[in-house]
């Protein structure tokens, strides 16, 4: 077992519509190793997104408590939790979420601009991370003038700008087709392996989530299963784990 | 500062809007300008500090009704006085009443005396004394004869209708001087017509050695005429001009309140074009602040996009304004309302009040949109499709 990057200790997430209480997440506890490649996977309102923006701290949880690392993001200020963000989460969307006034290079950039980097470093920075999505060529490119995968990767080369420690994708192959939804799962094997990013990816699609290490499926705002690559190579393998966690 | 390329950017997305509210500020700036200017002319003192030292003494009744020529030596006597100048409306007409040809007319007793009364206005053609002595001739601002193309030694026919004389005046001199629209002849020019004026003058301007007698002698001289058949009234320029302006009714106010009211259009529009661009950005937003971006930045995003284009939109105004004033200045001069453009210029102040409108439609516009786009939660704002 790997040191754990992610503990989340009986977490609770309540919303409120109107008079009525709404549990998303009940109770949960799970520990994310540094250097996983987690997928979360389970029905709509089984609580995946909601995990998801309570680990990269975007919302907080009604009870329990989360670590990232050294931080204890659920108690951190609104200000602390935001600088805490730009430095150690990487986040990727399903609709990519680019600024569309900006090119390609302005995008990875941006969160390069809450840094104290020279205007050269950040150069060398956004550089790279296009680099590393093989976008080199794309960098005065406009969101409209680049294709969905595309798009996608300049999300990416974005999450990892600032060389987080934790990546999170909500759905990043959802809204894309099945080439391009392969280059970017490949993208994020290779942010794992070669990198060391660790991942956390929301997913309903079985193919992407054969690509993790873990698959932990939610129902209901509680854990249902937890299954290794490891583990399930000895018995029916991840893949089969997660048709099965996928209902098939 | 890093920040400012992405406000830029944010400003220009959506062109056609962004250059629709940039005009429907730019225009109303300019109006205001024009408007404070015209209201500013109103108190301005053309004659530079030199009017503090003229009184002009007229009839109690009404500047309607007449004076006794013969005051002149008694005023001339008080102390503190160093000119007296008799002066009267001719009024009349120059070719037809149409506007174009409307401008001031007076006759003076006193020719000799008038550029010592008047000593910010300068001769620049012909000569002072060319004018004095010439009981035909005419004094005539520089403007008046750029606008008529005149030339000096040309007669100019008036046709007079409070005095129904036709007088054929010679121009014998030139003057430059804050306000250059007005023609002045002698008087004896009206009395050798028409004998029963003479006598009779339409008021006095006193030109006084010191502020102290600018302040004493009112007083001390309507005191001297009170219970003459002729009583006066005594002022300063600045009061005299005054009193002309309350003719009007309360212009100021007027004029003031429908700046208010264009500024308040200004703002609405302002906030419309934010409130729709914030709205369209929800989603952006909660991307931003994602990736780290904290309210106070959002806030400042938000609310410079927002003073950025009252400014581009006040600056433009401003400088279309600061283009158009000579002609603005210049059609105000040839027009009935020639004498107020003397007291028209570029007022600092006014350009001052441009910028601080800018400003403020700039901020109170986009408060609202940005405090809701720094308020709303990530996860709220990650909700919003688009």
């Amino acid at each position: 077992m790997g040191k754990p990057l992610i503990r989340i200790e009986n977490v609770v997430k309540q919303y409120t519509r109107d008079t009525q209480v709404l549990t998303v997440l009940d109770g949960l506890s799970l520990e994310v190793e540094e250097g996983d490649f987690v997928a979360l996977m389970g029905p709509s309102g089984s609580g995946k997104t909601t995990l998801l923006n309570l680990v990269a701290g975007i919302d907080r949880p009604t009870s329990g408590t989360i670590h990232v690392g050294d931080a204890e993001v659920s108690s951190m200020s609104e200000g602390a939790l935001a600088r805490w963000r730009s430095q150690h989460v990487g986040f990727i969307f399903q609709l990519y979420n680019l600024v569309p006034v900006l090119t390609a290079f302005e995008n990875v950039e941006l969160p390069l601009l809450l840094t104290r980097l020279s205007k050269a470093d950040r150069r060398r920075q956004v550089e790279t991370a296009l680099g590393v999505v093989g976008l080199s060529d794309r960098m005065d490119h406009y969101p409209r003038q680049l294709s969905g995968g595309q798009e996608q990767r300049v999300a990416i080369a974005r999450a990892i700008a600032t060389d987080p420690t934790l990546l999170v994708a909500d759905e990043p192959t959802g809204d894309l087709d099945a080439r391009s939804g392969e280059e970017i799962l490949v993208l994020l094997e290779r942010l794992n392996h070669e990198f060391g990013k660790t991942v956390v990816m929301v997913t309903h699609d079985p193919k992407a989530a054969a690509r993790a290490h873990r698959l932990v499926h939610l129902d209901k705002g509680v854990l249902k299963e937890d299954v290794r690559a490891k583990e399930a190579a000895g018995s029916i393998g991840l893949a089969a784990a997660v048709e099965v966690s996928a209902g098939k | 500062m890093k920040l400012l390329p992405l406000v830029f950017k944010n400003l220009f997305r959506k062109k056609t809007r962004s250059l629709l509210t940039i005009g429907s500020i730019l225009l109303p700036l300019f109006v205001i300008c024009i408007l404070g200017t015209m209201l500013r002319a109103l108190d301005s003192d053309p004659s530079n500090g030199k009017g503090m030292y003229r009184l002009i003494v007229r009839h109690k009744v009404s500047i309607t009704n007449w004076l006794p020529a013969a005051y002149d030596p008694k005023i001339r006597q008080l102390p503190g006085v160093v000119e007296v100048l008799r002066m009267n409306w001719f009024g009349g007409s120059y070719v037809d009443q149409s506007a174009r040809n409307q401008f001031a007319r007076f006759s003076t007793s006193d020719a000799d005396r008038f550029l010592k009364v008047f000593d910010e206005a300068t001769v620049v053609e012909g000569s002072e004394k060319e004018w004095v002595d010439d009981r035909s001739g005419l004094l005539v601002g520089r403007l008046l004869m750029k606008k008529y193309g005149w030339k000096l030694g040309q007669k100019v026919t008036l046709k007079g209708d409070i005095y129904p004389v036709t007088l054929e005046l010679t121009i014998r001199a030139v003057f430059e001087a804050p306000d250059e629209t007005g023609v002045y002849f002698h008087h004896e020019a009206i009395e050798e017509a028409l004998p029963r004026v003479k006598g009779f003058v339409g008021w006095y301007w006193i030109k006084t050695a010191s502020l102290e007698a600018t302040e004493r002698i009112p007083a001390q001289l309507d005191a001297m005429f009170e219970n003459s058949s002729f009583p006066t009234k005594t002022e300063t320029e600045k009061e005299f001009q005054n009193g002309w302006v309350s003719m009007l009714g309360n212009v100021k106010l007027l004029v003031t309140s429908i700046c208010t009211i264009i500024v308040f259009v200004i703002l609405l529009i302002a906030a419309n074009t934010m409130a729709m661009a914030a709205r369209e950005r929800v989603t952006e937003i909660a991307v931003l602040r994602t990736l780290g971006f904290r309210k106070r930045q959002i806030l400042g995003l938000v609310l410079g996009e927002s003073l950025l284009l009252s400014l581009f939109g006040g600056v433009l105004g401003v400088a279309l304004y600061a283009l158009l004033f000579p002609g603005f200045r210049e059609a105000v001069a040839n027009s009935p309302m020639g004498g107020f453009a003397a007291g028209m210029k570029l007022f600092p102040e006014i350009l001052a009040v441009a910028f601080a409108v800018t400003v403020f439609v700039g901020l109170v516009a986009g408060l609202a949109p940005a405090v809701r786009s720094a308020q709303r939660s990530i996860t709220d704002g990650l909700r919003q499709v688009g």
